[in-house]
């Protein structure tokens, strides 16, 4: 995920990747909107979809290995509780269209998200009127996300540097320590942030 | 008319401390003076008066005067235009998505239109040698990138008084090299907070010794830098660039 | 689809009710911490709680962020959590985006709150009854979830709500006792070394609006009602509708990858399924209320007991520096 932070692949230049943001999102729902409207069992339209995924995705150039591991990160999940449809009269029909429409949703969110930047995303859901409270907390979430990552990742390793018995119980204190400070430390640089905006005339 | 004009500003912190007592000081237009002190000393404190953010409950008489203008309602949109503050974590003062957006901010703060902002904001960037660097992610920037975002941020502002709070600290030696050619390169007044005395000694004519909140010494750097007694009364030492009585 | 739709829809309507709670509730100094604490909270469910063998827990963190910020930030917070889990790393298509809201967001958020407040007005005040509080809220929200999960799923037909509800249930009491004990090990934490940045300050000074926990209340209760109701008297027979698909990637953060057998309800000498499951639900219910009482004890510092840098492994805060 650290990797998917870092956006490697949003700034490379492909046919897929200069498209409108905005064309690309819509895009993206309308995909996902059919599939989901799609009766259980229409497998011709399953494939056409996956053909359009797949033909896009080749033209993004991304390397295919890359979406493959993002695709199969969430993919267990989703098997997951599918499994659990098998329990069913019709269980295994419900449980392929189950896997299949996910897959294919998926893979579309995965497609959009690695050509698309998130300053991108966030510019058109500025546009179509998203509250602005709400795209200001995305935004500044996605901005401080690599911060406070680091920021904990520091402080678990100072901490596991720190601890000689491999007990879980002291596993789980050391671990919720490093949640309480990262929260303090968040509340305090929020503060810093805060004034920071005011010296460049943020008015509220 | 000075840039900066300090007046007896004293502060308390919440919790009743003196933070700042007394406090009295000018700087001209397109003068460069250092502020130093040991830790605790007040340095940040009074860097946050210079803008109006400090204190939050305003003063019946304002201390601070920017360019003439008391730093206090409702003037506080033009001095915070006019005044622009560095703050030691460029992560705290970066938090918009991508750089251009960043150093736009404040441009758009004071209500720029679209054609207007986008000059600014190159300018900006060019001045501080980031030009190309607009589409780019603040935590894909070094340090130094990072810093010389802000300072785009504040030029972009068109500030004609700079406060500076540790500029240098946590800079390789090439960032520091960077960042310290292109605040020479600044004609703006500067006021820089630090802890490089090397740095003071090189860009900064005039010092002033800030201790518990008091002005202890102001003048001449050279003169006050070379006085041992004083530095190591106030928690500094005498720089090693003026240990040496040879020409270099 | 008629579940996406609705879900959706609630959750829409949950989510705008929180902006208006924040835009009212909030002074705007506090308004970049709520950006803050939705990365605080994504960089936090990164963090490994080993459970056994090579698996761990994680953290939710809905009741975490209503202990600290107030139930409306609280969805709020969540709920760009999610948004950038399904925008920027495809953790959920966008259909399940409506239900992962509805779940994760408004109602562990709304039911662990509202449960928090019921609990802090019974047991009273003191640092033991607000962990009490957080522990047993946080289990509450995490069930909460699961159950409402469990009926979309029910009335979505992707799988039958007597299979789906203990599954769903089962497991996510086992996690709800995850999260009340981390989400507690961290409250007790923060009363350690920073107690003024916990809610009750500034919630001790605004005035609760009751119509605006009534309308969540009922948003919730509705949600819940709706999907749940139609199967209580009994299992429909092949439902023939079009079915919604979800994607369940919101377990990710919560379920520890264990591959827990299909609990088996039944108690010996209990005839229905349905009795045998109410059962078992109580239980588990009475189990957790006793663990939160037993945790908050533990983690409240006796009276006069060294509560110090010493005590579980802290270090004490060093002085800001001007």
């Amino acid at each position: 995920m650290r990797r998917a932070l870092l956006e490697p692949y949003q700034h490379q230049r492909s046919a897929i990747h200069r498209l409108l943001a905005a064309v690309k999102v819509g895009g993206a729902l309308a995909f996902v909107l059919a599939i989901v409207l799609l009766p259980r069992a229409a497998w011709t339209a399953y494939a056409a979809g996956a053909t359009l995924l797949l033909l896009l995705a080749w033209l993004s150039r991304i390397p295919p290995a890359a979406l493959a591991r993002r695709l199969l990160l969430v993919e267990p999940f989703a098997l997951g509780v599918a499994l659990l449809s098998l329990l069913q009269p019709n269980g295994l029909m419900i449980f392929a269209a189950a896997l299949t429409k996910s897959t294919l949703c998926l893979f579309c969110m995965v497609l959009l998200s690695s050509t698309t930047r998130f300053s991108a995303l966030l510019r058109v859901l500025w546009r179509i009127r998203v509250p602005s409270l709400l795209v200001t907390t995305l935004a500044l979430m996605h901005r401080y996300l690599f911060v406070l990552v680091d920021e904990a990742g520091r402080m678990t390793r100072a901490r596991r540097s720190r601890t000689f018995s491999r007990d879980r119980a002291s596993a789980w204190r050391s671990s919720a320590s490093v949640i309480a400070h990262l929260f303090v430390r968040s509340s305090e640089r929020a503060e810093r942030i805060y004034a920071a905006m005011c010296a460049r005339g943020w008015k509220t | 008319m000075n840039a900066l004009e300090v007046r007896a500003l004293g502060y308390r912190y919440p919790d009743g401390t003196a933070a700042l007592r007394d406090v009295t000081f000018a700087v001209a237009e397109g003068e460069r003076v250092g502020l130093i002190g040991p830790n605790g000393a007040g340095k940040s404190t009074l860097l946050l008066h210079l803008n109006g953010l400090l204190p939050e409950h305003p003063a019946p008489v304002a201390a601070v005067h920017v360019f003439g203008t008391p730093v206090a309602e409702p003037h506080l949109t033009t001095i915070r235009a006019r005044v622009g503050l560095l703050f030691q974590d460029p992560d705290d003062q970066i938090f918009c998505p991508t750089v251009w957006e960043d150093v736009a901010f404040g441009p758009q703060q004071l209500g720029l239109g679209d054609a207007a902002l986008a000059t600014r904001v190159a300018r900006a960037l060019d001045q501080v040698g980031l030009k190309g660097f607009d589409e780019r992610l603040p935590h894909h920037l070094s340090r130094g990138e990072k810093r010389r975002v802000c300072l785009a941020g504040l030029l972009a502002c068109e500030a004609r008084l700079l406060a500076l709070d540790e500029p240098t600290g946590d800079l390789d030696p090439r960032g520091r090299r960077e960042l310290k050619g292109l605040l020479d390169s600044l004609p703006v007044a500067q006021v820089i907070a630090t802890h490089d005395l090397e740095l003071v000694v090189e860009s900064c004519p005039r010092v002033i010794v800030l201790d518990r909140g008091r002005v202890v010494a102001q003048g001449p750097t050279a003169e006050l830098l070379r006085d041992e007694k004083l530095m190591l009364a106030h928690g500094l030492e005498r720089p090693h660039i003026l240990r040496h009585r040879h020409p270099h | 689809m008629k579940t996406a739709v609705a879900t959706g829809a609630l959750a829409t309507a949950g989510l705008g009710l929180a902006l208006a709670g924040v835009r009212r509730t909030v002074p705007p100094r506090r308004i970049p911490l709520i950006g803050l604490a939705a990365a605080f909270v994504f960089a936090a469910q990164m963090l490994n709680f080993p459970v056994a063998g090579g698996t761990s827990g994680h953290l939710i963190g809905a009741v975490l962020a209503s202990v600290l910020l107030g139930p409306s930030a609280a969805v709020l917070v969540m709920s760009a959590v999610l948004i950038l889990q399904c925008l920027m790393f495809a953790d959920g298509g966008v259909t399940a985006l409506g239900a992962n809201v509805f779940n994760m967001a408004l109602v562990a958020s709304v039911v662990g709150h509202g449960a928090y407040r019921l609990l802090r007005r019974l047991v009273g005040e003191g640092l033991r009854a607000r962990l009490f509080a957080t522990a047993f809220a946080a289990w509450c929200s995490t069930v909460a979830a699961a159950i409402s999960c469990a009926g979309q799923l029910a009335l979505s037909g992707t799988v039958p709500l007597q299979v789906a509800l203990p599954a769903m249930g089962g497991i996510h009491m086992l996690i709800g006792l995850g999260e009340a004990v981390i989400t507690t090990l961290v409250v007790a934490a923060v009363a350690r070394v920073r107690p003024e940045l916990l809610l009750e300050e500034a919630g001790a000074r605004r005035q609760p609006r009751y119509g605006e926990l009534a309308a969540r209340g009922v948003l919730v209760a509705l949600g819940l009602a709706s999907f749940v109701a139609p199967f209580a008297s009994g299992w429909p027979d092949g439902l023939e509708e079009v079915a919604a698909t979800f994607g369940f990637e919101h377990l990710t953060p919560a379920a520890p990858v264990l591959h827990a057998p299909l609990p088996d309800y039944r108690f010996p000498g209990v005839r229905s399924a349905a009795h045998s499951t109410v059962i078992a639900g109580m239980a588990g219910t009475l189990v957790a209320f006793g663990l939160a009482w037993w945790l908050a004890t533990l983690l409240t510092p006796r009276r006069g007991a060294d509560a110090g840098p010493g005590g579980k492994g802290e270090v004490p805060r060093a002085p800001r520096a001007a």
